[in-house]
């Protein structure tokens, strides 16, 4: 039952994403164009935001399943942390990839060293990167997931610094575009569409980490028969 | 009257993903010599490593003279003993001198004693001299099990002595005076932990623990032929940061690790050329201190360095730390950025000089807390730490739009 629930979010998820993604190019309305350099690249926005948000998710998870095994061993916590660090990296990956982009059109430059949200973001891909390359390279143990659901948790003082990042330095990245209790900068078909990617990839990403959940326990699964028929053998 | 050393109290260690340990305790007086036996796999290692604080326990606690020395909620505090230690790695470097790794050890007590008798009762003293990786696999291991005994015997006060499998690869003869040791050291009332399977240095001991069935038995063990008289010195302990400035030195590491990429950093910047001359400021001090930047970013030698034969683990038991080089950073970083000053012909400025060491100092020494924090991996070499090496770009970044202000 959960493997289909998981799966069907999956499904959902990318239909979703699509319907955006059409939406985003052929329906939704450009924005002024003496506000913006370059603007057709701003309809990256309707995939980059969403993605970016859903990355949040994904690192909330790896950063409860971190604790939970920490502080309480738990099992279940350990397949969060897993799920979490894989859905960090794709959807982290996603946002990256796509700013670059959309900076390049709009700043000239994909990526600029001095600004804080671009470097804490890209931080947190890459440690993403790293807790899904390291668990490869490492046999399980409670060695292995101590070291990195440390890193996991020590490195979750990012989000928070990358959320307010554009409220502190406004550097070259722009503020938040919703939820900041001005008058909105977006219009009503804006929004719509961009609350669409937002669902979308939420409902996504939670597909992605329970299927992703489901995979890691039967890998444990498969590890623990295996250990059982080395005894037999 | 005898004092207690060490207490086990209802440990549970795991290691991978089995439960080793579960609920065990454990006593250790001074005067008391205490064989860990059991078959392969019963945790006998794990128990002395759990000891020496070099595991993290799930459950329980450990106490050396009544002091909680680590506990389940991951407290590590340094022990209040003198601690002598022989795991199955040597836990030295290639790079050390035979007399010169006894001495670090006897340091740890406090105090010194002459190390040539014990080695000329192991048939060592022609190699005082030589370099750890000169010697055979055996005679590494007597030189390691000496500098677990050598601090128990300079030391004033009980010492606790962890021995772990300390007679693999010794000839007879070195069994024969390995035994005699212990039991002068347990009638001057030190107190001694072995894991063995070799019956002679069972019959050394005062209790033997089946750590299989946690079953403990008392015996008589052999008496000591005679008693040495020791005439110790008082030293100063050697610290991680001294020992890891001399292995530093002795095998130019940080030449190899650290300099050559800044000099080749330099050597790019270098070759634009004409461009240097139209730099805002910002990023002329970008340049200047580029090479002192890289040369952090390569992180510590002596992290590597002292995963041979686990050096970092028998820092780590004996003096709270794994070797590291200190202010070698701090002066590397001065000269680099003073040869990238002259390298650019522009003004020597001091301040910059001095910015420049702490921004090496301090990468340096962030990238080695990186580096350290996989060394309980059991492929710690297999992790991409350099993924995470981008952290200090921001802050190297704003500090050089702080310096252009």
């Amino acid at each position: 039952m959960k493997q289909k629930v998981g799966e069907g979010l999956l499904f959902f998820g990318f239909a979703g994403i699509a319907s955006t993604l059409v939406l985003a190019l052929l329906w939704a309305p450009s924005v002024s164009i003496d506000a913006f350099e370059s603007p057709a690249a701003q309809r990256i926005f309707y995939w980059h935001v969403p993605a970016a948000w859903a990355a949040f998710i994904a690192f909330g998870a790896l950063f409860v399943g971190s604790a939970g095994w920490l502080f309480k061993r738990s099992e279940v916590m350990w397949r969060l942390h897993t799920a979490g660090a894989e859905a960090g990296l794709a959807t982290g990956l996603m946002t990256v990839w796509s700013g670059c982009v959309w900076g390049a059109a709009e700043w000239g430059t994909p990526w600029d060293w001095t600004d804080v949200r671009l470097n804490t973001f890209g931080l947190l891909t890459l440690l993403a990167i790293y807790l899904v390359l390291g668990r490869g390279s490492q046999p399980d143990g409670v060695e292995t997931r101590d070291t990195f659901a440390a890193f996991g948790l020590y490195g979750f003082v990012l989000v928070p610094i990358t959320y307010v990042a554009t409220r502190i330095w406004s550097i070259r990245h722009p503020g938040p575009v919703v939820g900041t209790g001005d008058e909105s900068s977006i219009n009503g078909d804006m929004g719509l569409v961009l609350l669409l990617g937002a669902i979308s990839f939420t409902v996504f990403i939670i597909g992605h980490i329970m299927n992703s959940m489901r995979v890691t326990s039967l890998e444990q699964r498969l590890e623990r028969l295996q250990a059982t028929m080395d005894k037999v053998i | 009257m005898a004092q207690p050393l060490l207490a086990v109290d209802g440990i549970e260690v795991r290691r991978g993903m089995h439960v080793v340990l579960n609920a065990f305790n454990l006593s250790l007086n001074s005067g008391e010599v205490l064989a860990l036996t059991g078959e392969n796999g019963a945790g006998k290692s794990t128990l002395l490593e759990a000891c020496a604080r070099l595991l993290p326990l799930e459950q329980g606690r450990i106490l050396h003279a009544g002091v909680v020395v680590a506990d389940h909620e991951g407290r590590r505090r340094p022990t209040p003993l003198v601690l002598g230690l022989a795991l199955q790695k040597n836990g030295m470097m290639g790079s050390e001198f035979v007399v010169e790794h006894l001495e670090t050890a006897m340091s740890m007590s406090g105090h010194s004693v002459d190390p040539r008798p014990f080695l000329r009762a192991f048939s060592l003293e022609h190699r005082a001299n030589d370099l750890i990786a000169h010697l055979s696999q055996g005679q590494a291991r007597k030189v390691a099990v000496l500098a677990a005994l050598l601090p128990a015997f300079a030391s004033k006060q009980p010492a606790l002595i962890l021995l772990d499998e300390p007679a693999a690869g010794m000839d007879e003869r070195s069994v024969s005076v390995l035994c005699e040791w212990i039991a002068q050291l347990r009638i001057s009332g030190h107190a001694v932990m072995i894991c063995t399977h070799d019956q002679r240095l069972s019959d050394c001991a005062t209790t033997h623990v089946d750590v299989s069935t946690s079953e403990a038995t008392e015996v008589i063990p052999n008496e000591p032929s005679s008693q040495l008289d020791m005439n110790a010195q008082p030293v100063k302990a050697i610290s991680p940061a001294a020992f890891g400035w001399k292995m530093q030195w002795r095998t130019l590491a940080w030449l190899n690790h650290n300099a050559v990429a800044s000099l080749l950093t330099l050597g790019v910047l270098l070759s634009f050329g004409d461009l240097l001359d139209d730099l805002e400021d910002m990023q002329r001090y970008g340049f200047l201190l580029a090479p002192a930047f890289a040369a952090g970013l390569c992180g510590e030698a002596m992290v590597q360095a002292s995963r041979e034969e686990r050096t970092n683990a028998w820092w780590r038991a004996v003096a709270n730390a794994n070797p590291h080089s200190g202010i070698l950073p701090l002066a590397l970083g001065c000269l680099l950025t003073l040869l990238s000053s002259l390298s650019f012909s522009v003004v020597v400025e001091p301040n910059i000089i001095i910015v420049g060491g702490l921004l090496t100092f301090v990468t340096w020494h962030i990238i080695r807390l990186l580096q350290e924090a996989t060394n309980r991996l059991a492929r710690p070499r297999a992790v991409f730490v350099g993924l995470l090496t981008p952290i200090l770009i921001l802050p190297y970044a704003l500090l050089l739009d702080l310096l252009s202000q």
